[in-house]
């Protein structure tokens, strides 16, 4: 809002890190737009790019309702966004076991082909699933809850990858369709709109097909779900439950010292951010149209941990810019590994998450984008001014925990 | 098979569970927190020990079925892993200002970065060490035990190392002044024992275990650069099961840990055998109890331990 009206004043307000960070990523903005104009990368394929940001940014807000707001080590990301995958997909899918499953079986099949289904199911096993991980798990001490949620995701993953009846095992699931497939008028919206073709440059003429169009449906739901997840989490954060959470995260003893159900509260933080990891896999199913075992490998669940510690636990804003960064990670490796080192980009990406985990909590374990202003209600602030930052001595104890 | 055989198949494979869950337990209690790139650790020792066996050869003559060479490996694996780990205690750990948390989170970065460096230099398929599999041996066939001369030299020297460990545990100067150091770190730094060198050599003994254990595991199996990571949660449940930080639970929790998980196709055979009504419950049961679920099954018996026992066997402190 103060950003529309007096620009001048709100660049002003920044601190020094959103500084850079605003610098880099309007540095690297140009660079892709110089990229698409020169037909280097193919507008399609950029779409994706951004659709497959926003999914990461959704699977950091996820975990960060968890971790960010409550403190809650959560270790099993992969496990509920490849629930939300696998749920999403089986449903859709034509070539999904259900469909011979459901054979025969009144009503069943009618509901089959539909993603909208398809995402009600993904939600409602994340939500059984995050209950039954959490009533052993949530009364542990912090670091149990680490292994525990890392093991019973590994168990996930085992049962995504032997059960064949119902999963299709190590081949995964093909033939999805788009989220939109048989919605009145989105359902037809690619086919219909017309071949465009663009040249900025002479000779290298830019074309927008129907993959094109179907790329930006899906860049508008994943913006659509991201912003309202955003909104729903900012509120929340702020709000008293919030508060409650946000002192758990820093004295557990305390909050039940003033009466707090601590496990309760818990609790609820933990399902909320299971269905939005869950949520960012149903509409991984439609972006990527095909759902493997190889979804819910750790590595997923850490990329989501880069994501949140690397942008600021707790912040909202860094868990979108830290899904821009993994991103730019994945796809950059496979990048680098088809134009200059013939190095398998799987290890590469390995070692470049590890490097960004050590390198973050060496020198700076609060994140890149602390939460400062988000927490406060905007009335609060006299000057609307960024809080001035300690000279020195102060450093935040909670491992990459935010300046509350 | 039968029971027996199940048993002395589980037996070795404890053997290797224990050497990890010492380790990791050591570092749980003095170094205080849990860490992930342990099971990576292991999958230093076994390269480290691969690459110098391909170097020195078999060295003439063998000991229960493995060369002299064999042994000059895993002394080197033993040592490199140790050497990596303080290298990174050093380097990485000491100078981070974050509480058991963010050494926690830290420490994953850290396995990633031993397995990526593994994967790019060797590559992510499986290998062996170049030593002839060796026929179980015949006395025992009878019995349906089918271990090789390799099984018992992989229970003979994980139990030498383990004699090793208490005698130095309970014994040695260093021993007493590492249980001080687990009971209470700020007292035994106010009684002038030098805590920062008792770390040290507490990284240089877990992570020389997991060496070890990394070895082992690559002659009882294969290795690959994901071997350790797999086994790294298995390792937990056995830590866990034991109680964190009690390094004697820890060899309790291994040993049960790893008979679960060799005996689970004897429990699948049980599960077969028994009269279990209603028959959809006989079927979830029977398709649950698989060998490829056997780590699920190690690790949901953890949870369900943790439930009903937070602090583990042994519980908290009792090193």
């Amino acid at each position: 809002m103060s950003a529309l009206t007096d620009p001048r004043g709100a660049v002003e307000d920044l601190t020094r890190p959103e500084g850079w960070v605003l610098g880099v990523s309007a540095a690297f903005l140009l660079f892709l737009l110089a990229a698409l104009l020169t037909g280097a990368l193919g507008p399609t394929y950029f779409l994706f790019l951004v659709g497959l940001a926003g999914m990461y940014a959704l699977l950091s807000f996820g975990l960060n309702s968890q971790w960010g707001f409550a403190g809650l080590i959560n270790f099993s990301v992969a496990a509920f966004f490849g629930v939300g995958a696998y749920g999403a997909a089986l449903f859709t899918a034509s070539g999904s076991p259900l469909v011979e499953l459901f054979e025969g079986v009144p009503l069943l099949p009618s509901l089959l082909g539909l993603p909208i289904v398809g995402l009600v199911v993904g939600l409602a096993v994340a939500f059984v699933l995050a209950i039954l991980i959490g009533i052993p798990t949530l009364r542990l001490r912090a670091d149990y809850l680490a292994i525990a949620s890392l093991g019973l995701a590994e168990v996930v993953r085992l049962i995504v990858l032997n059960e064949r009846w119902l999963t299709n095992g190590s081949a995964g699931v093909r033939g999805i369709p788009g989220f939109f497939a048989g919605w009145p008028v989105l359902g037809t919206f690619p086919e219909a709109m017309p071949g465009l073709r663009l040249e900025v440059i002479p000779g290298s003429p830019v074309l927008l097909e129907t993959a094109f169009w179907q790329a930006l449906l899906n860049v508008l739901l994943v913006l659509a779900f991201a912003g309202g997840v955003y909104f729903v989490l900012r509120r929340a954060h702020r709000s008293p439950w919030g508060r409650v959470l946000r002192t758990i995260r820093s004295d557990e003893d305390l909050a039940r010292a003033l009466g707090k159900d601590t496990y309760s509260f818990k609790m609820q933080s933990f399902v909320l951010g299971s269905l939005i990891m869950a949520l960012a896999g149903v509409f991984y199913t439609h972006l990527n149209l095909y759902v493997g075992p190889g979804d819910l490998d750790p590595i997923t669940t850490f990329y989501a941990w880069v994501a949140v510690i690397l942008g600021g636990s707790g912040s909202n804003r860094g868990a979108l810019f830290g899904g821009i960064v993994i991103v730019t990670i994945r796809e950059g490796t496979r990048f680098l590994n088809d134009v200059a080192l013939p190095i398998d980009p799987a290890p590469l990406r390995l070692l470049l998450i590890g490097v960004v985990i050590i390198a973050v909590m060496r020198y700076r374990p609060q994140g890149v984008l602390p939460p400062q202003r988000e927490l406060i209600w905007p009335s609060a602030v006299d000057g609307g001014g960024a809080p001035d930052s300690p000279d020195s001595g102060v450093r935040e104890q909670k491992g990459g925990g935010g300046d509350e | 098979m039968t029971v027996i055989g199940y048993l002395a198949n589980g037996l070795v494979f404890s053997s290797i569970i224990v050497l990890g869950s010492i380790g990791l337990s050591l570092v749980y209690s003095i170094a205080d927190f849990a860490n992930f790139a342990h099971g990576d650790t292991m999958t230093i020792g076994a390269y480290a020990s691969l690459v110098t066996f391909g170097a020195v050869g078999g060295l003439g003559g063998a000991v229960l079925g493995l060369p002299y060479g064999f042994f000059v490996a895993l002394v080197v694996g033993i040592a490199a892993a140790a050497a990596v780990a303080v290298i990174t205690e050093r380097v990485i750990y000491e100078p981070l200002d974050v509480d058991s948390i963010g050494l926690l989170i830290t420490s994953i970065g850290i396995a990633f970065v031993y397995r990526a460096l593994i994967q790019i230099r060797f590559g992510s398929d499986f290998t062996r060490f170049d030593i002839q599999p060796l026929r179980p041996i015949e006395a025992l066939v009878p019995y349906g035990v089918r271990v090789t001369l390799h099984d018992v030299a992989i229970v003979v020297s994980a139990a030498v190392l383990v004699v090793g460990l208490h005698v130095l545990l309970q014994y040695t100067d260093l021993g007493r002044k590492m249980r001080a150091m687990a009971d209470n770190p700020d007292l035994a730094r106010v009684s002038g024992i030098r805590t920062r060198r008792v770390k040290l050599w507490t990284w240089v003994i877990g992570a020389g275990l997991a060496g070890a254990g990394g070895v082992f595991l690559g002659l009882f199996n294969q290795l690959s650069p994901r071997m350790g990571f797999n086994l790294l949660l298995v390792i937990f449940a056995a830590v866990i099961l034991g109680g964190i930080g009690s390094v004697y639970g820890a060899m309790a929790g291994g040993f049960l840990i790893g008979m679960i998980n060799q005996l689970t196709p004897f429990f699948s055979d049980v599960v077969e055998a028994l009269p279990i009504w209603p028959g959809w419950l006989a079927r979830l049961l029977e398709s649950l109890i698989s060998i490829e679920y056997a780590n699920a099954i190690a690790f949901v018996i953890m949870v369900a331990v943790l439930l009903v026992r937070p602090n583990g066997i042994a519980g908290e402190g009792a090193t």
